[in-house]
């Protein structure tokens, strides 16, 4: 109970500075904004690149390319890899993007076969349209969700990319892969002749084995038989795929952690700079809190209270900030032909929550520590 | 007024806080000329990348991308014999035949690396006018020549590309016989490899784009001519300046991140200094009272204070340039097309002290107004 009268004292001395506390609110919110889109871009990148027991899916690209453009393969390979022991299906894949770099704003065609789209949509559900509308047209495609509101597109709608114009025939979300989130699906043969890459030839085959454990055991069946073609392949999981392709996208990532590490610092000095000043503004308040009887230990959980509940509201306004940002930008970062779509989870909002309210612990740490040591001599006589 | 002296006094009065201050305005200061020097490094590298004399000849549908544009083998001759316009040097036309290739080069410590090939003939050197050949010669079949810069996009050290050394493409080692440069330009962080060995290690019978140095004004306009009549080509005419600047409006959103990650890190340790100002000021009124009981008028205080923060703001800046000149000039960083190099030029330097004077200008208002606001008779009362 006295434990949590001093939060209550806390938070009075909180509301009572209220120029302090608004200003500091807005630092840490700021800084929480920062960390957690960092922390979406790395949850996101760990989920497209951490291999789980659930994973059935390899990726067959030309062996030495990793640039969507430059892996040219034969599309009969597929019958030659349905007959593979462990495999399940086989898709074919022409893939077209409007630059390989790495940038916020890349559009990534896929062209599928008209008949495989179900084996490939397992987990897909349509949000808009249906699939009988992208049967009815050749230029038709299943556009994900992230890429509808980052061009703000419905159904009926046309638009161009790297040279190819379709017409929304669907809006997708899938739960399976993230990499659906950015994708238009065309057919195939629309894909082949309006890119001038020409029919018989795709980027990579989709290759789902029937379980896990199968995986290494049909890459190598697979690129053994297709060691010696014009076209050898290079045959990997899907996140290992992932994970080598967009080296740079992912430095990208990396990267940013420091930008994190950095708001993260900042936040830290913001609070214990505004606890510092609270504390030596208070000097002749604590000595009179501790002539009426309050421990040591009271003052520096009044202390460690005030810190907490600053960072903590900064937190909730600057993590729920960037919750919502977040959504409505459906920000894509894509390299290779790649895309990796920034969607917040409940685990990172989780982890700002925590992260905001841990960063006000340490930062009231030491103005705590500070604040009790002194006797009350020594704080009467510093006023 | 007040006298100059008491203000740059009242700096050094209270050290701890001026170092705070210093400390806060420092680090903004610094984060807004690095975010300055990237976004110009990046803008910059483009921008000369791309000479207004130089026509490209590219695919139509690829003018995003040179890499992912394929044009028929031989179209540079077709250009030769059809244009007029094209600049002579030894009696021979500056028309360059190129192929661009994103491919894996296994490195002398066995590592893959990412690298931009550019597969050319000896024309490259009569288009492409701030390429020099600092060391060896230009390469023959089996051999290449790199950028100065090329070891920072494979992850090497310098020695490691030196003249002499081999690198390992498709499974072919190529001595590296020339070490170029082109100042400020994404050519320095390239392989310059002969066009036929590149094409037969890719198996590719197409080009990726034909460049040609203009003899005068008139050319473009003969190039989109050209362009637009020979439909069988399949070809676009764009200036060099032109394709680079497209690129470089592709990566502003990247750009942009870097300017966000800085101001909302600068606006937390901006907040930390208002903070530190307003506790700086509120102890100070009985000394604002006092200055007004002796006919200082607010304006003379405000000015005076003004000063100060200004003062300090310029400490600041000085720190930041240091900083950032001795440590942080002349870093290079690897992205998707080429190299760049931080440099803290004349505009930028100015930028951190216009910006180190600005935030001490603006962090003093509202703690100033606080403090100066109320008449006479309340700010000593207040004290």
């Amino acid at each position: 109970m006295k434990s949590f009268n001093l939060i209550v004292v806390a938070a009075k001395y909180a509301y009572r500075n209220r120029t302090r506390s608004v200003l500091t609110t807005i630092g840490v919110a700021t800084g929480m904004f920062l960390f957690t889109t960092i922390e979406t871009m790395q949850s996101s990148l760990r989920s497209a690149t951490q291999s789980t027991a659930n994973d059935t899916t390899l990726i067959v690209f030309r062996e030495n390319r990793f640039c969507p453009s430059t892996s040219r393969l034969p599309e009969y390979y597929e019958s030659e890899i349905k007959r593979m022991d462990g495999v399940t299906e086989v898709i074919p894949v022409q893939i077209l993007v409007n630059n390989c770099g790495t940038s916020l704003d890349v559009v990534v065609f896929r062209g599928i076969p008209s008949s495989k789209v179900g084996a490939l949509s397992e987990k897909m559900h349509f949000l808009h349209g249906s699939l009988s509308k992208w049967l009815e047209r050749s230029d038709g495609a299943l556009i994900g969700a992230n890429l509808a509101q980052r061009r703000r597109l419905k159904i009926g709608d046309s638009f161009d990319a790297a040279g190819v114009t379709v017409t929304v025939a669907g809006i997708i979300r899938s739960s399976e892969s993230s990499q659906d989130e950015n994708v238009a699906y065309v057919h195939l043969p629309f894909l082949q002749q309006t890119s001038r890459i020409g029919l018989g030839v795709v980027t990579q085959f989709i290759v789902k084995v029937k379980d896990s454990s199968a995986l290494d055991s049909v890459a190598k069946q697979i690129d053994l038989r297709f060691k010696n073609e014009p076209e050898p392949t290079n045959t990997s999981p899907e996140k290992a795929f992932f994970a080598s392709t967009a080296k740079e996208l992912i430095e990208l990532i990396t990267f940013s952690r420091w930008i994190g590490i950095a708001s993260v610092l900042a936040v830290i000095g913001l609070i214990a700079n505004t606890i510092l000043i609270a504390v030596r503004s208070k000097i002749s308040e604590h000595a009179v809190l501790k002539t009426l009887g309050y421990s040591q230990g009271a003052i520096a959980w009044l202390i460690v209270a005030e810190a907490v509940i600053l960072s903590t509201l900064g937190g909730m306004f600057g993590v729920s900030a960037a919750t919502i940002f977040l959504h409505l930008q459906s920000i894509t970062i894509g390299n290779e032909g790649l895309a990796l779509a920034f969607i917040p989870t409940h685990s990172v909002w989780l982890i700002g929550f925590g992260l905001s309210w841990t960063l006000g612990v340490i930062a009231g740490a030491y103005p705590a520590w500070q604040a009790s040591s002194h006797s009350i001599a020594e704080n009467l006589r510093a006023t | 007024m007040i006298p100059l002296a008491y203000t740059i006094r009242n700096v050094f009065r209270r050290p701890t806080q001026t170092l705070q201050l210093v400390g806060g305005s420092c680090l903004v200061v610094l984060l807004i000329m690095v975010a300055f020097a990237i976004n110009q490094a990046m803008q910059s590298t483009l921008t000369n990348s791309g000479s207004e004399r130089n026509i490209i000849f590219l695919g139509a549908g690829s003018e995003e991308s040179i890499e992912r544009s394929e044009i028929a083998f031989g179209t540079d001759e077709i250009v030769n014999a059809s244009l007029e316009g094209i600049r002579q040097v030894m009696n021979q036309s500056a028309i360059s035949p190129e192929v661009h290739y994103n491919g894996m080069v296994q490195t002398k410590k066995n590592q893959q690396a990412q690298a931009l090939l550019r597969g050319v003939q000896h024309q490259a050197l009569w288009v492409h006018r701030k390429v020099r050949l600092l060391e060896g010669k230009f390469p023959q079949s089996g051999e290449v020549m790199v950028g100065r810069l090329a070891h920072h996009k494979l992850g090497l050290d310098a020695k490691d590309l030196m003249i002499g050394e081999f690198l390992e493409f498709n499974k072919e080692k190529l001595r590296i016989v020339g070490v170029f440069d082109a100042r400020g330009t994404v050519m320095e962080a390239e392989i310059w490899i002969p066009l036929l060995d590149l094409m037969t290690y890719i198996q590719r019978d197409t080009l990726s784009c034909v460049v040609l140095s203009a003899a005068n004004d008139n050319s473009f306009a003969d190039a989109e001519v050209f362009a637009k009549t020979r439909l069988d080509l399949e070809l676009v005419a764009l200036k060099e300046s032109t394709y680079y600047a497209k690129i470089s409006s592709f990566y502003a959103p990247i750009r942009w991140m870097a300017w966000i990650s800085a101001i909302l890190i600068s606006i937390g340790a901006f907040m930390g200094g208002l903070n530190t100002l307003f506790a700086t000021f509120s102890a100070r009124i009985k000394e604002f009272g006092a200055l007004q009981a002796i006919g200082f008028s607010r304006f003379s205080i405000f000015f005076s204070l003004s000063q100060e923060a200004m003062f300090t703001g310029f400490i600041a800046a000085t720190l930041s340039i240091f900083i950032s000149v001795l440590f942080l000039e002349g870093l290079s960083f690897p992205f998707s097309i080429g190299v760049f190099t931080v440099s803290f030029d004349q505009t930028i330097i100015l930028s951190g002290v216009a910006a180190g004077t600005l935030l001490g200008m603006v962090g003093v208002l509202p703690p100033s107004w606080k403090c100066l606001r109320p008449n006479l008779p309340e700010t000593l009362r207040s004290s």
